[in-house]
């Protein structure tokens, strides 16, 4: 990258908790949020679990508006208000102290659940008095919600790149400022569960009715979730001349597509090898000075194989600098904010030395055992960490935080 | 925001026909379309000729066996941008697609299967075409792009967003050239959204808004001697919630550009482009050789930068294109003529 980029705030809604720190801390005891779903009926599904967050307040926002907002913006708008105020970009009120702030964003479904709304209205031949579930389904509308509630402006960019889409929209971000297009720009992902996409995963047999187990030789699929997470990034020069101290570098972004199959990886993982290698060539490192990955992880027969194995082609067969682990064990996949809320977790592990526990393991791939985080290894002084997505469409990413030295 | 991207390829396909004659020359047919929620009642729309050659050549392609409409449209707009492209090219080609509704008859077939027969009906054919980024990739597979790719997401400025990211990938030397498209499905719900937008009503007494479908791409690359048209500037980002703050958000993004500068005649019927027409038509250079193809969003953002290109080619130096938003935010670009 051209010119360095810095992580200055961050915030997150999750399964585990309303802010990034309630998350983090349940993360590293080794809790997860697997829950029964009750936001839709799911009695025509073979699973009935997913991680589920629970909504925080939004106390600037009136009880009569509240209804007219997606539960994707219930759970953006908080997690960017974290991010923001963690950045000190937040006046006494709320509000962004850049009035004029690029957004890029991510989803893979935005205010679906009013889209349902709308299909199953019309299905049932109501033709009018439809306009809110039909504006408000629509992803831009979420990232107005977020420009209202936080007071901003500016160019955004949506990126539906499937369950890397997290990853792509701060890898973009990254770019943005690297290149000299932004100074700082607020960037994650958002996603709120909805039932055309449970069912979806559900018919594709990719959901486990079992407990979710990724890197294990008896997983059976995945445990979906929601949630969103923020990072603001900035030139050094930016967050300097606003006496912000970095958390971290963001230091390498690789992304590229497999295009062996619209939902499977290439059995040997060697599109997720090329962008890895992309990002620590970006971040100027070995693949060595990586020394956790938050890994994608999802738990199904077919990602975990191939993710395994572009593991091992990248470190050459030699996973002891490593620790990995998937922390969709906890939180579920959260599709669109997956590579966002999986970022913040690579970047907390860098910066406070401990590493998310590999849960749910009963018999691991052996050719990944050795490198999955357990009780025992499950702190590190790191210097990189890296967070890795896949998506349907082929869609891979991967993201190098390194620590920020003045 | 200044740049300088050389178009050096474009593809069409739309309602008047396939290629850049029928996007300058052709007339669309229109045909009626039902309501879902009122089947007996009809809106006149425009609709892509699925039967034609040069769609129904991809039907046969494995990998698009399954793919949606917008795969087509896709596929064959991409085709025809690359054209000339060697393999060698290919390979370092980038791929950008801006959608709206992405692929909106597949959403609803799939989520109606589920409304109608229950949740065991789900059909795992369907659904994973139903994913916005399943064209893009169909399309890279299929036309050997090797290069990153992404979907993006948002009213007609999307296709702002996808020329600014091909820019930031070429600027950064990911990719040698960018193929940038937008593309849109035709799918009855559409109807039913528009009417409650208020948007199903005559424009001026005389037309009317027409929903439509199609794609339309360019390909780009940072400017080399010899390359004749470039998009040498463009804004986003102006964002509004109401009528009012719409025409305060577009007189903000177009006094970024050279007052004086001509500007290509924005041919979509809807509120915005009224006010588009109150703040640029004594601007306005006259696109009114080509005929009205309907409201198909980013690929409507793409159709109207297409003919503006045209035009560069024909009498102007340099035109802005206002690319309205409906939804969401107001943008423009500016595209100059170099030799």
């Amino acid at each position: 990258m051209r010119r360095p980029v810095v992580v200055t705030g961050m915030g997150a809604v999750t399964p585990l908790g309303e802010t990034l720190p309630q998350s983090w801390k349940a993360l590293i005891a080794g809790q997860d949020a697997e829950t029964s779903l009750e936001l839709f009926d799911t009695s025509g599904c073979r699973c009935h679990r997913a991680a589920v967050a629970s909504l925080p307040p939004l106390p600037h926002v009136k009880p009569k508006a509240l209804s007219r907002i997606s539960r994707a913006s219930r759970l953006a708008i908080p997690a960017a208000r974290e991010a923001l105020a963690s950045a000190q970009l937040l006046d006494s009120e709320g509000q962004s102290l850049l009035p004029v702030l690029p957004l890029s964003v991510s989803t893979t479904a935005g205010g679906m659940a009013f889209g349902e709304d709308f299909f199953r209205n019309i299905l049932a031949h109501k033709r009018s008095r439809l306009l809110g579930p039909v504006a408000r389904y629509l992803p831009e509308q979420q990232v107005l919600d977020l420009q209202k509630a936080l007071g901003f402006e500016g160019p955004s960019i949506i990126i539906a790149n499937a369950c890397a889409s997290g990853a792509n929209s701060i890898g973009h971000a990254a770019a943005m400022i690297s290149s000299g297009m932004a100074d700082c720009v607020l960037t994650g992902g958002f996603e709120a569960l909805t039932e055309l996409v449970f069912v979806g995963f559900d018919c594709l047999h990719a959901t486990t009715t079992d407990r979710c187990r990724p890197f294990d030789l008896k997983r059976s699929g995945l445990l979906l979730g929601e949630g969103a997470a923020f990072l603001v990034l900035e030139s050094p020069e930016h967050a300097g001349k606003r006496g912000v101290q970095p958390l971290c570098r963001l230091s390498g972004y690789g992304h590229g597509t497999d295009y062996f199959h619209l939902t499977q990886p290439q059995s040997q993982g060697e599109a997720l090898v090329k962008v890895m290698r992309s990002a620590t060539d970006a971040a100027n490192i070995a693949p060595q000075e990586i020394g956790y990955i938050n890994a994608h992880g999802t738990a199904t027969p077919v990602n975990d194989g191939p993710e395994t194995l572009a593991y091992r082609t990248f470190y050459n067969d030699d996973l002891s600098h490593v620790r990995i682990s998937s922390t969709k064990a906890a939180i579920g996949h959260t599709l669109g904010a997956a590579g966002s809320i999986e970022a913040l977790f690579a970047l907390m592990a860098l910066t406070t030395g401990k590493l998310p526990p590999q849960l749910n393991l009963q018999e691991p791939i052996p050719e990944i055992a050795s490198a999955l985080v357990t009780e025992k290894n499950a702190s590190a002084s790191l210097s990189h960490a890296m967070s890795v997505n896949l998506g349907f469409g082929g869609s891979n990413a991967a993201l190098v935080f390194s620590r920020y030295e003045n | 925001m200044k740049t300088d991207l050389a178009v050096i390829g474009q593809g069409v396909v739309c309602p008047a026909g396939i290629g850049m004659a029928a996007l300058l020359h052709a007339q669309p047919s229109e045909t009626i379309s039902p309501f879902v929620s009122r089947p007996d009642r009809h809106w006149p729309t425009f609709r892509v000729n699925l039967n034609d050659p040069s769609l129904q050549r991809w039907q046969k392609q494995p990998r698009l066996r399954r793919a949606s409409p917008i795969g087509y449209f896709l596929v064959e707009a991409a085709e025809q941008a690359l054209m000339g492209s060697s393999a060698a090219h290919r390979a370092q080609t980038g791929l950008i697609v801006a959608f709206s509704t992405g692929c909106l008859g597949y959403s609803r077939r799939f989520f109606e299967s589920i409304v109608a027969e229950g949740q065991k009906s789900a059909s795992p054919m369907l659904f994973p075409e139903t994913v916005f980024n399943s064209p893009v990739s169909h399309v890279a597979s299929v036309l050997n792009l090797e290069g990153s790719a992404y979907a993006l997401v948002g009213d007609e400025a999307a296709w702002i967003g996808a020329l600014k990211t091909a820019w930031l990938w070429l600027e950064q030397e990911q990719v040698e050239q960018v193929l940038v498209l937008g593309a849109e499905e035709f799918e009855s719900a559409s109807l039913d959204a528009y009417y409650n937008a208020g948007w199903l009503k005559h424009h001026d007494d005389k037309s009317v808004f027409i929903p439509s479908e199609g794609a339309a791409g360019v390909l780009v690359r940072r400017t080399q001697p010899g390359d004749a048209n470039i998009i040498s500037q463009m804004e986003d980002g102006f964002i509004y919630r109401s009528k009012t703050e719409a025409r305060s958000a577009a007189q903000r993004c177009f006094q970024q550009f050279d007052s004086s500068m001509p500007c290509a005649e924005n041919s979509q019927r809807h509120w915005l482009g009224d006010v588009e027409r109150k703040l640029l038509q004594a601007r306005y250079r006259k696109l009114d050789k080509h005929a009205y193809l309907g409201e198909a969003t980013t690929a409507s953002a793409a159709w109207n930068t297409l003919r503006a290109l045209a035009l560069l080619d024909q009498s102007e130096t340099r035109l802005l294109i206002p690319i309205s938003g409906k939804t969401h935010q107001i943008a423009a670009l500016q595209v100059e003529k170099i030799y």
